[in-house]
């Protein structure tokens, strides 16, 4: 049996990662396949590829894919930064950033509206789930107004859109996405890899462990009642992966997640523009009224100079530069002495 | 009647941001002319405009560049600060202030000279007399002291480069100045200046430009900044020299300059960018170090080279932004949670700013980690004389970094974090070369970089990580000697101390106290070190700070029996040393250890 070949004729072997750690059945894991997916039928070769990343569930998930990329697991809220600097040192690699909402609406939200600002070139994707995973629960900044922790506190604080910060800040291509909308998603990272610029990808990854919602209360309480009560915490139940999901058109539909609560999505109209930016806000706006989510392409703007083009910096990536390039000459040095002698 | 020539102190007291910094570096650039040895300090407020501003000019004959204990010349510019600055000087002291200002002074045992320098400026230009009249008393000054006029038009026109019309308005006031003297007084002190033969060699320099330069020089392709006091004129220094020294043959940078939005963010991009292949750098002072921690210890553990230069100001906290201190070393010594130690280059004059400037990047990429130059306030925003900066003589040092699969197919048993060659530096490659890809993380490791808790791997990786750092105690630059026959006291001093060691050795000698020096250069600290302190009979550690930060790395890590003859003296109080304050310190500490 001949084995499947990209156009450059690598298989898709080569594009895979280590075994993830994450609860199974989570989301990010999707994700991770739909990067290698991606990535493979886009032809890049995996070597040109740094994977980057801040702190989280979703930035663990680089080890999980493109084995054969140099990456990076940052620090918390810092991928931004860590990725400016590796870009402007070498701007001929593909750049694909893996944060989560904790990541960058809350401890990184500077550096993620900065790096923006600066239009850095890079796929951005949040694995947006609303909880803090790896430290058991707690809300994060994405989170809705009244959803229930485990405990049974209210969150009272407004969740912080990032398309919609993405949108107001000129980010260059904004999209949402699910986790188990695997074809959508696949088109949307491969558009991202191919922009020029910051593709921010927002993809609603619900936490199977941690999921904030009163059926998943429920559920959980359901477990604690059932089961030994010094181990609820520690207690991973097995699931299945979030079932996948085709919606057509301009429709939208309620999809049963693991623990039985819903998650509404809706396809964006094919009338919408893309390169319409209050067309995008409308659209945030009033998914947001029908507590309904909106998921594709919201904007996409090809016409703005990236961070290191700003710059005017030699052609050649600042990498590659010789030591003569370097470092000037002994004599301009002699030069500089002698017009501070006077 | 005999004059003493050469040594004494001016003091200038004006209000930030009237100008009168020109006219002081005018002062200063004239006698550096003249050949005379000269330095000048300003003490300076956190404000742009309307705070008090003293500048201190040293003449000295023995080449001094502490602030006098005495001033000798006050000049009296500011209102908010004319009563104080009047009582401040002693019997003697030669009083020059603006009489347009309508302010009393009353000082019958001084020599008192009002000078109506607004009306004398608003002959010359009525629109810019504010900044003119600044110039009245630099012609004064040049009057009494018996300045060359020629050399005096020459620091004028260095002032103000190739603007013709500015020199000329200026040359013009000095002018009027020295006249208005000649016609209205006769000199009644006992000052004065002689013209010396001047070094050929010698130029004025600031240590943040002298940085900047030499990071220049040593191939920074990646500088990111954010801007913070004493600090911001490294990098602005930088970005100056850019389009002069760094642009290849179309006229495009071969160094990306960024602007972050805060310190966490600038070293997060020095990390990317040294992480990716390049020489990257930032330039900060405490306030930063704080903010920057994290990704201090990413890189130390991660083992990422980037250099940070911190321009040392005063702290705790915001402390005081203008004023200097060695308060920072041992926060960088440590910097970050967990276990770590860190390479601080310490420069203690301008050329050494060259210096360490182009080798920091060196030593980063040699022991893959990350390099602090440490400064201050002090060496870094004031002028400082300088004879050459020598060009690097080595070809620069990238470190075992593997570019080509033929290098790599040479490495047996290759792996990110395996010490192949017993030095404890790994080999490494770089992202996009598709060779020995990894991870990197800041999370345990083993040996091929694979995310590891075992307690064995983790042992054994901060085992290597130490030896990799103690592999530069002899390699930084070693400690300099001084008069090291003595062999009784000895004195352990450091960065820009230098400024002021030798006046503070001559006070001691007067008292029939000889003592050897021993500059530290550099941290982790050289064996040297330890030598010389078991060399004497007992030593001094100076520093400028309160917690006597050198002190405590020195106790640490020198053997038990040597601690008991170390002895501290540590004092900050936001200001330049003063060698009197400190050698009065010293004799203290000797009398006490010796009863």
């Amino acid at each position: 049996m001949s084995i499947k070949l990209n156009v450059i004729d690598l298989p898709k072997d080569d594009y895979k990662g280590g075994p993830s750690s994450l609860c199974p059945g989570c989301g990010h894991d999707q994700i991770s396949n739909v990067i290698i997916q991606a990535a493979w039928e886009n032809g890049i070769q995996p070597e040109k590829i740094a994977k980057m990343s801040g702190i989280g569930c979703s930035s663990k998930t680089p080890a999980y894919f493109l084995g054969k990329s140099h990456g990076f697991n940052t620090v918390h809220g810092r991928m931004p930064s860590v990725t400016t600097g590796a870009n402007l040192i070498n701007k001929d690699l593909t750049y694909i950033g893996v944060s989560g909402d904790g990541d960058s609406a809350s401890i990184g939200i500077g550096q993620f509206i900065h790096a923006i600002r600066r239009n850095l070139n890079m796929v951005y994707i949040i694995e947006n789930n609303g909880v803090y995973g790896l430290t058991k629960g707690q809300y994060s900044a994405t989170a809705e107004v009244g959803s229930k922790k485990k405990k049974g506190e209210i969150n009272m604080s407004q969740p912080i859109d990032l398309c919609a910060v993405a949108l107001n800040l000129g980010c260059t291509f904004v999209a949402r996405s699910f986790s188990g909308a695997k074809k959508q998603l696949k088109a949307l990272i491969k558009a991202g890899l191919s922009h020029k610029g910051m593709a921010v990808i927002d993809v609603i990854s619900p936490c199977v462990t941690f999921n904030n919602n009163d059926e998943s209360l429920r559920s959980f309480g359901y477990v604690r009642g059932n089961s030994n009560e010094l181990h609820v915490i520690d207690y991973i139940p097995q699931r299945e992966p979030v079932q996948e999901v085709e919606i057509p058109a301009g429709n939208y539909r309620d999809i049963t997640l693991h623990d039985g609560s819903t998650i509404r999505l809706e396809t964006i109209d094919d009338t919408h523009d893309p390169s319409d930016l209050v067309a995008a806000l409308a659209a945030l706006h009033r998914a947001e009224e029908g507590q309904k989510h909106v998921t594709g392409l919201l904007y996409f703007n090809p016409n703005v100079e990236t961070t290191e083009e700003q710059l005017n910096l030699s052609d050649t990536a600042l990498l590659n530069l010789k030591e003569n390039q370097l470092r000037p000459s002994k004599e301009s040095l002699i030069e500089i002495i002698k017009n501070k002698r006077g | 009647m005999g004059y003493i020539v050469n040594d004494c102190v001016i003091n200038i007291a004006t209000a930030n941001g009237t100008g009168s910094q020109s006219a002081n570096l005018i002062i200063l650039q004239a006698l550096f002319e003249m050949g005379v040895d000269v330095s000048g300090k300003n003490f300076f407020p956190s404000n742009i405009s309307g705070l008090p501003t003293w500048y201190v000019i040293r003449v000295s004959e023995k080449g001094y560049q502490a602030p006098g204990d005495q001033v000798n010349f006050q000049i009296l510019m500011n209102k908010a600060t004319w009563e104080k600055d009047i009582q401040s000087v002693k019997p003697g002291t030669v009083i020059i202030y603006n009489s347009d200002v309508k302010m009393p002074v009353e000082r019958e045992d001084c020599i008192v000279y009002p000078v109506p320098m607004t009306k004398l400026a608003k002959k010359i230009h009525p629109k810019l007399a504010k900044m003119i009249a600044n110039i009245i008393y630099v012609g004064i000054l040049a009057e009494l002291l018996n300045f060359d006029s020629e050399k005096l038009e020459l620091a004028i026109s260095k002032q103000f480069l190739g603007k013709e019309k500015a020199i000329q308005l200026n040359v013009d006031a000095a002018n009027a100045g020295r006249e208005f003297f000649k016609e209205n007084f006769t000199k009644e002190d006992s000052y004065t200046i002689e013209k010396r033969e001047k070094d050929e060699d010698a130029f004025l320099v600031e240590g943040n430009e002298a940085v900047a330069l030499g990071a220049i020089y040593g191939g920074v392709n990646l500088l990111a900044w954010y801007p913070i006091t004493p600090s911001s004129s490294v990098a602005e220094s930088i970005i100056e020299w850019i389009p002069k020294l760094r642009l290849d043959e179309n006229g495009k940078s071969t160094c990306a300059v960024i602007q972050a939005e805060d310190e966490i963010a600038a070293v997060g991009m020095i990390v990317g960018g040294g992480w990716a292949g390049g020489r990257a750098m930032t330039a900060t002072s405490g306030p930063g170090i704080s903010l920057m921690s994290e990704f201090i210890g990413l890189s130390y553990f991660a083992e990422i080279p980037c250099v940070i230069w911190d321009v040392n100001r005063t702290g705790p906290s915001t402390g005081l932004p203008t004023r200097t201190q060695q308060g920072d070393l041992s926060m960088l010594y440590e910097a970050s949670h967990g276990d770590t130690q860190h390479i601080v280059l310490i420069p203690g004059t301008v050329e050494e700013c060259f210096e360490h400037g182009w080798k920091a990047f060196d030593i980063a990429e040699q022991y893959q980690t990350i390099v602090f130059g440490f400064s201050d306030l002090d060496l870094g925003m004031n002028k400082w004389k300088a004879t050459n900066f020598e060009y690097p003589p080595e070809k620069m040092n990238r470190g075992k970094v593997v570019i080509s699969q033929e290098q790599f197919d040479k490495i047996q048993n290759f792996g990110r974090y395996r010490d192949i060659d017993g030095d404890g530096i790994p080999y490494r490659t770089l992202p996009g070369s598709g060779l020995a890809p990894i991870l990197y993380r800041g999370t345990g490791h083993d040996e091929d970089g694979v995310y590891s808790e075992d307690p064995e791997v983790y042992n054994k990786m901060m085992a290597r990580l130490r030896r990799k750092i103690d592999g530069s105690r002899t390699k930084l630059p070693q400690p300099v000697f001084k008069n090291n026959d003595a062999k009784e006291i000895g004195i352990i001093y450091y960065g820009s101390m230098q400024n002021t060691i030798q006046e503070i050795d001559d006070i001691l000698e007067a008292t029939g106290i000889k003592i050897s020096q021993c500059r530290v250069r550099s941290l982790p600290l050289s064996p040297e070190v330890e030598n010389f302190v078991s060399e004497h009979d007992l030593t001094i550690v100076l520093e400028i700070n309160r917690d006597a930060q050198i002190y405590g790395i020195l106790r640490k890590e020198i053997p038990i029996t040597l601690v008991q003859k170390l002895h501290s003296v540590a004092y900050s109080d936001g200001l330049p040393p003063k060698a009197n304050v400190y050698a009065e310190k010293i004799l203290k500490k000797i009398n006490e250890v010796r009863e």
